[in-house]
This record gives C-alpha cells, structure tokens and sequence, in this order.
C-alpha cells in the first residue's frame, strides 16, 4: 500500500524548544494510524504541521500527494481535521455551520445542500439540523465536528483526542463513526490517550515521546519490541517460603512476592512458562489451583517507554 | 447509529472531487459574502452582544440629549392679581405663553401664596399690586413683585429670567404707545405752528402775487380794448369827397376850393365810440401802472422784512424748533427705545443645539467601539472556541478572510449609523445640513479603520482577557478624545497632540463638518485623505500580523 502522509525530518522548533524533532513517518493510505504520546510529546504540533496550521522549522512531508509548505492550500481541501474541542459556531444552527464551512471549500450550493444533508444523516444529526449547534450536547457537538471535517470529502481525517471528555455512549458512537469513514477510504490520522481505544481501533501506531517517535508498528509488534519482565499470577494450595526460595533460583525468575496467598511472579521469558511452571510446581509436589499469564497491554508498553514520570 | 447511504449521495461525493482541486484564490468573493453572511447571523444570534452594540449609542444619545441645554419647563406658579386690568391680563397671558411657568392658581391674598410656596406646591409666586394699570398710565412707578423658591437653583433661575424677560418685554410695549401717543400729539402742534409761520412769512408775498395777476389782468384788457379800437378805425370808411362850395358855417372863407365831406351821424358816431375806446385803454394803461406800483412796494417791504431780525428769529424760534419736532415724531418707537439691538445668527444652519453638536461624535465612538469589541469577538474569541482554526483549514486564503471580516463591519456600521442618525432626527429634531452620502463615506473609510485596528490588536494578543486588556488601553483616548465627553479645543496641548494621531479626530472632524456645517466632500478631503491613509496603513499592518500559524 502506498503512503498518503510521509514526513522526512519533520521538525518545529519554538526558540529553543524543539517540540518537534526529526520525525519521519509514514501513514498508509486506507489505514486508521494511531499517534500516541503523552501531553507535551509534540503531538498537537505535529498535527498542526500536517494540516498546515504550523509551518515546520525544517523537513518536509507530503499530504495526500501535496507538498506541504508549497501546496498548502491542496493540502488543506484533501484533508480534514476534528479538533479536540468543538470548534464550530455556536450561534450557528448544525445545517448552517455545515453549509458555511461548504462554502469555505469553494463547494457548489446545491452540491452543499446534499452533502449537508447527507453527512446529518451520517451523523445522526438530521433531526436536529435547525437547532443552534451551541445547545447540542458534548457527543453531538463532537458529531457535527466529524461532519464538518468530511464536508469537503477528504482524503485524509485528522481526529485530536476526538473522544476526549465524551460519555462512554458518545464514545463508541464516534468510534463507529471512524471506522465507517475508514470503510469507506477515508485514511485517518488518530491521536488519544485512551490506549485500549487505539490498540481496539488502529492499524497502527506511533508512540511519540519528547519530540520523536520512539515507536512505531501495529499494537502487537509495539508489544514485541519491548524488552520487559512479565507478570505471572500462581495460585497454590499452601505455598511456603521454600518454595517461594527455591522459585527464585529459577534462571528465568526475575522476582516472587506473595500477596494473599497468591504469588505474584516476575519473568524475563513469557516463551513456554506454563509448562515450566506447572513442571516446577509439580516436581516440588505443590498442588497448583491456578496459573494466570498477564498480557502486556498497549498501556503498559506505552508507561514502560515513556516512563512514569508526570508529565505538563 | 445508522448510516444511510444512497446512489444519490455517492453521486454528489462524486462530484466533490472534482472541487477539491481547486485552486485557493487571494480574493475568492463567494467566500468573502460566505464570511459576511455568517458574521450576521452570529451578531443577530448573539443577543448578549447585539444588544449592548445597539443600546450603547441609544444611550449615550438619550444621556447627552435629553441633559445638555435643556431649560426647566412648565415650573408651578401661583399668581395673586389685585388689579383686573388689561394690564394684569395681558401679564397673566404672557406668563402663560412662555411655556415655562404654568399658573396652577390665581390667588386673592399673599399668604394663601406664602402657604403654597412653601408646601412646594408652586415654586413662583407673582403679585400684580392693585391699580397698577392706573399707575403707569399716570406715569407713576409701578411694578409686580416675584417670590421664589430657591431650593432649586436651576428652576429658581430659569423662573427669575424668564419672568424678567416678560416683564421687559410689556414695559416696552407700554412705553412705545406712549411714545407713539406723544407723537402723534406732538405732531398736530407741529403743524398749527408751521401754518401760522407760513401765513406771517408770506404776508407780502400774496400782495405781490395779487398784484401780478391783477397786473396782468389789466393789461389784458387793455390789449383787448386797444385792440378793438383799432379794428373798428380801420374799418370805418371815410365819406367820398364832395368838391362843391358849400360854406361851412363855422370856416367861412377858409377854403374855397377844398373837398368837402360830407358827414353821415353813423360816421360821427362811430367816430365817437373809437375815441371813447381809446380813452379806457388809457385809463387801464394807468391802472396798471399803479398796479405795478404797489407790487414794486410789497417786493420791497418783502425784502425788507427777509433782511430784519424779526425774520431771523422767526427762523431761529419756529423753523427750527420744527424741524427738531420732525425729528422726534420721525422715529420708529421702537428703535427710538432700543437703538441697539441684539440679534445672534447662527453660525451653520439654524438652531444648531449641544445635541447636534455630539451626534456625529457618538456615531465615530460607536463606530470604533463597535468595532474593537466585535473583533474582540470575531477573532480573539474564534481563536479560543477554534472556529477561526477551522476556517484557517479550509482552502481561504487570509485575505479573503480578512476582506470578509472587514467588509461584514462596515456593512453593520453602516447600518447601525443609520438607525442612530434616524433615532436622533426623531427624537431630537437633529437635521443633517450636508449630505447623507458624504456621512456615509466617512462612515465606510472610519469602519474599515476601526475594524482594522480591531483586527490588528485581536491578531496580537492570545485570548479574550488579553484582548480585553489591550482594547481598554486603546480605546481610553479614543473614547476621551472623540470629542463627546470634552471638546478638544479645550484641552491640554499634549492631549490634542495625541488626539492628532487617533482617526476618531478625523473622523468626528469630518461628520461634524457635514452634518453640521453642511461641508461638502472637498471641504473635508483633508480629513478623508488623512482617514485613507489610516486605512491603508491599518490594514496593510493587519495582513502583515494576521498569521494562520497558531501556536
């Protein structure tokens, strides 16, 4: 598949913070890219740079196929963006903000009123055209910001946290309502801190950190990359602090402590470590109840390469 | 969620991506109307903001009109009229005719007044003394007696003028009948005298005049006379003569041999008549003579008399002393009473008021207030909601985004000048001496100023607060100096310095001079020229700071 973003040392500098440092990132055309990062990471201005809010202090990228400095304003009718917080006109009902924005496109009248009506529709929002989109709830605010951003039919979809402070109902809904946009070739280009809903939602992903992607792949081979000890949770009958000595002893045992009778075991290897536990316990004639493998999830790999520290 | 998807609607997606690849224009006008369209529907929506953008000059209008050079009106007065004259009546109307005193109550005794006044009932008590029309006509010094309250020094002072002014105003009209009285009686003395002057002067001067013409009379008939004489002795013809002897008995022997002519009685007789003619003609001859005698007497005795003293001082004690009369009764009674008078003209239009005067300074601080806060709004405040970031996604270039801004404020001044132009020609009479095109124009140029440096401070500052802070410090000199609250002239040199550099001075100028004076477009090209050059610099600085970059 060929890549609809590409950015070659992408880098904004403000005085002499480097927000964003030499990046270099592909995006697949059709694909929902997860961009992950913790605040601060330099995510926010590197989608400002993509959609030609910022201009990069240095490198370049290509958006859709434009150059993003020389053909800016290209860029900006093949892509589409839904910022964090609504960003419509409140005074405006949902169909006029629609319409206005279409105007903005240098769309034809009775091409916006369809396209208007169609994407309400979309958006189960139709009902509600003619009420003043100031009065809309988060989730359906945030709905009318997914139609206003694919007014002009973009090739690539920009969303920023776009489920951000919604209830967990308006949450899905947008998240169906991406996946339908993907369904039908929109590339989208996806920000959250929700990792559960990047790992459940994206092709791929990058985990940005400090100004550059410190990760890059689909969930599972982020997974991979990393190198740390996993969790094995033993439930035995009656465990014992020999036992519990001679588990420690075992090459691929990093750690053992034991909280409510269950052990709670750190190993470098996850390869296999049923079997060698149950063959352990089994040769120190300890009656295993029950032996849990905890799955690295996305968040773990995420607080593992960014760190634990607090971020701005 | 549902989704409904149509072949209808992919054909419209079909053919948006076509319009994806047009070219962003600089100036795209479907855009800039796009912009302005919005921009009405938000100002109409926004009633927090409409609202205070509409009733700001509605205010400041009704504050400066209704409190600038208004006199009190119909002050409460109470009036005991002792006298019922004409005199007293016509007082009594004149008050009534002033609008300003309204007589609740006509009284008969001072202390039912006292009584009124201090209960604030009436704040002027008026006391016509009895027989005061008496008095005047007497010549006798008269006057009303005015009581005020003082509690209120405004309505004390409005009262005391105006009955002042009332009392002026009767005295004068009482002393010019007067005056007119003493003409006209001045005027008939005048005349016998000057009748009595004419015959003593001319007493000689009618002999010599009947002479002349009994001078003439005579000689008349006696040309007449001589003249009939003449006509009969030509046509008498003399006998034929005789040549014979006859003897004459009374020349006997004196000529024989003469003619001889014999002599009818009708001969004779005519004869006779001719000599008698002849002898009246000279009898009238020196009736004439002696006419012409007595003429020659009375030329002298007229000479005479013109050169004595007699004469002198009949010039000196009538002549003169008449002429001074006509003088007197010459004069219109009023100049002769008020020779100076004096009248104010106004110096642009007539009645020109405080109101009139502030109207056009109201509408250039509104203007730039109006302005200043609704970019406050339109940028500052879309920059924080993040509507302005959608707009800067879209493929509009900043100009055209500029434009719009710009021409949506203009419009909307234009229309928010006229509704405070209406409101002030009906509500205080307010007249536009020039032409409503010039304000107009003005208006546009000093709009477009305003909504620049709007823009330009808007562009600057990162949120509302700082915006709010910064339009404050800007629009302090502008609100001081825009010549509602003070005039300039009357300000310390440094400020009318400053007040040089802030358009508001060109603008109030140049509506002040149309509006007022009645100035046309080249008068105030100056001040045009000056608020064109804001214009360009403004706007040409709001392109050079308006950036999309947000960050």
């Amino acid at each position: 598949m060929k890549s609809i973003i590409e950015t070659k040392n992408l880098t904004k500098k403000f005085g002499t913070l480097t927000a964003v440092n030499n990046i270099n990132l592909q995006v697949k055309e059709g694909e929902i890219f997860g961009f992950l990062g913790p605040n601060g990471a330099g995510k926010t201005t590197t989608i400002s740079m993509l959609t030609t809010l910022v201009k990069p202090t240095s490198g370049s990228a290509l958006v859709a196929g434009y150059e993003l400095i020389k053909d800016d304003s290209y860029v900006r009718s093949a892509i589409g963006v839904v910022p964090q917080s609504f960003s419509l006109f409140p005074e405006l009902t949902a169909e006029e903000n629609l319409e206005y924005i279409g105007k903005l496109y240098g769309m034809k009248g009775s091409v916006i009123k369809e396209r208007t009506a169609y994407l309400l529709r979309t958006v189960s929002l139709y009902e509600h055209r003619n009420r003043i989109s100031g009065t809309f709830s988060g989730g359906m605010k945030q709905r009318l910001s997914v139609a206003a951003s694919i007014m002009s039919n973009p090739k690539v979809l920009f969303m920023d946290e776009p489920t951000t402070g919604l209830d967990p109902q308006s949450r899905i809904a947008i998240r169906e309502l991406t996946r339908t946009l993907n369904k039908s070739g929109i590339t989208i280009f996806y920000t959250t801190h929700d990792m559960e809903e990047a790992e459940k939602l994206c092709d791929r992903i990058a985990i940005m950190d400090k100004g550059s992607i410190i990760a890059l792949g689909t969930s599972e081979e982020i997974k991979h990359t990393i190198r740390t000890d996993h969790l094995v949770e033993v439930e035995l009958e009656s465990p014992s602090k020999e036992i519990i000595s001679e588990l420690k002893k075992m090459p691929y045992v990093s750690s053992v402590h034991q909280t409510n009778g269950i052990l709670n075991i750190k190993v470098s290897q996850k390869e296999r470590i049923f079997f060698k536990l149950s063959d352990f316990f089994n040769k120190k004639k300890q009656k295993v109840l029950e032996i849990r493998i905890k799955e690295h999830s996305l968040e773990d790999v995420f607080i593992h390469l960014t760190k634990k520290d607090l971020r701005d | 969620m549902e989704y409904k998807r149509n072949s209808r609607m992919r054909v419209s997606e079909a053919k948006l991506a076509h319009n994806r690849l047009e070219k962003e224009k600089l100036v795209d006008f479907r855009k800039i109307v796009a912009i302005i369209q919005k921009n009405f529907i938000v100002i109409i929506r926004d009633k927090a903001r409409i609202l205070p953008l509409i009733l700001f000059p509605v205010f400041m209008i009704m504050i400066f009109g209704f409190t600038s050079g208004n006199t009190p009106k119909h002050i409460p007065t109470a009036m005991i009229a002792y006298d019922n004259s004409m005199l007293s009546q016509k007082i009594q109307q004149e008050i009534s005719n002033s609008q300003i005193l309204t007589i609740r109550n006509v009284l008969s005794t001072e202390g039912e007044g006292k009584k009124m006044l201090d209960s604030g009932k009436v704040k002027v008590l008026i006391e016509i003394p009895p027989n005061l029309q008496e008095k005047i006509d007497n010549g006798e010094p008269a006057g009303i007696t005015v009581i005020v309250d003082e509690s209120d020094s405004s309505v004390a002072n409005t009262a005391r003028q105006t009955i002042n002014t009332i009392t002026n105003s009767i005295s004068k009209d009482i002393s010019v009948d007067k005056i007119l009285h003493f003409q006209s009686s001045v005027e008939s003395a005048s005349q016998k005298l000057q009748n009595y002057n004419n015959q003593f002067l001319n007493k000689y001067s009618l002999i010599i005049s009947k002479a002349k013409s009994a001078e003439a009379s005579l000689e008349d008939a006696n040309k007449k006379i001589s003249g009939q004489a003449e006509i009969l002795d030509n046509s008498l013809e003399a006998p034929t003569p005789v040549i014979a002897p006859e003897i004459k008995p009374n020349e006997a022997n004196s000529h024989f041999d003469q003619t001889y002519l014999p002599e009818t009685p009708a001969y004779i007789s005519a004869k006779g008549q001719i000599a008698l003619l002849k002898q009246s003609s000279n009898t009238i001859h020196l009736a004439e003579e002696n006419v012409h005698a007595a003429s020659e007497i009375a030329q002298k005795e007229d000479k005479k008399l013109k050169s004595i003293q007699e004469y002198q001082s009949q010039k000196d004690n009538v002549i003169e002393p008449v002429n001074t009369i006509k003088d007197f009764t010459g004069y219109k009674a009023n100049i002769l009473l008020k020779p100076l008078a004096y009248e104010e003209k106004p110096a642009y239009g007539t009645g020109k008021r405080t109101i009139d005067f502030l109207i056009p300074s109201i509408i250039a601080l509104t203007i730039f207030q109006g302005a200043v806060m609704g970019m406050g709004r339109a940028v500052a405040g879309e920059k924080r909601d993040g509507s302005l970031t959608r707009v800067f996604l879209t493929p509009t270039s900043n100009v055209t985004i500029i434009a719009g801004t710009l021409l949506f404020y203009i419009i909307f001044e234009i229309f928010r000048s006229s509704f405070l132009i209406l409101l002030a020609m009906n509500l205080f009479q307010v007249k536009i001496e020039g032409s409503l095109i010039s304000v107009f124009l003005v208006v546009v140029i000093y709009a477009g100023v305003s909504t620049a440096i709007g823009m330009l401070m808007s562009s600057i500052v990162k949120s509302e607060q700082q915006y709010l802070a910064i339009s404050m410090l800007v629009s302090m000199p502008t609100v001081f100096l825009a010549g509602a609250f003070f005039p300039i002239q009357a300000m310390p040199k440094f400020l009318q310095a400053v007040a040089a550099f802030l358009p508001v001075t060109y603008a109030g100028n140049a509506l002040r001079g149309v509006m007022i004076k009645g100035f046309s477009l080249a008068t105030i090209s100056y001040e045009i020229f000056i608020l064109l050059v804001f214009l360009i610099l403004t706007v040409g600085a709001v392109f050079l700071v308006f950036k999309r970059d947000i960050e």
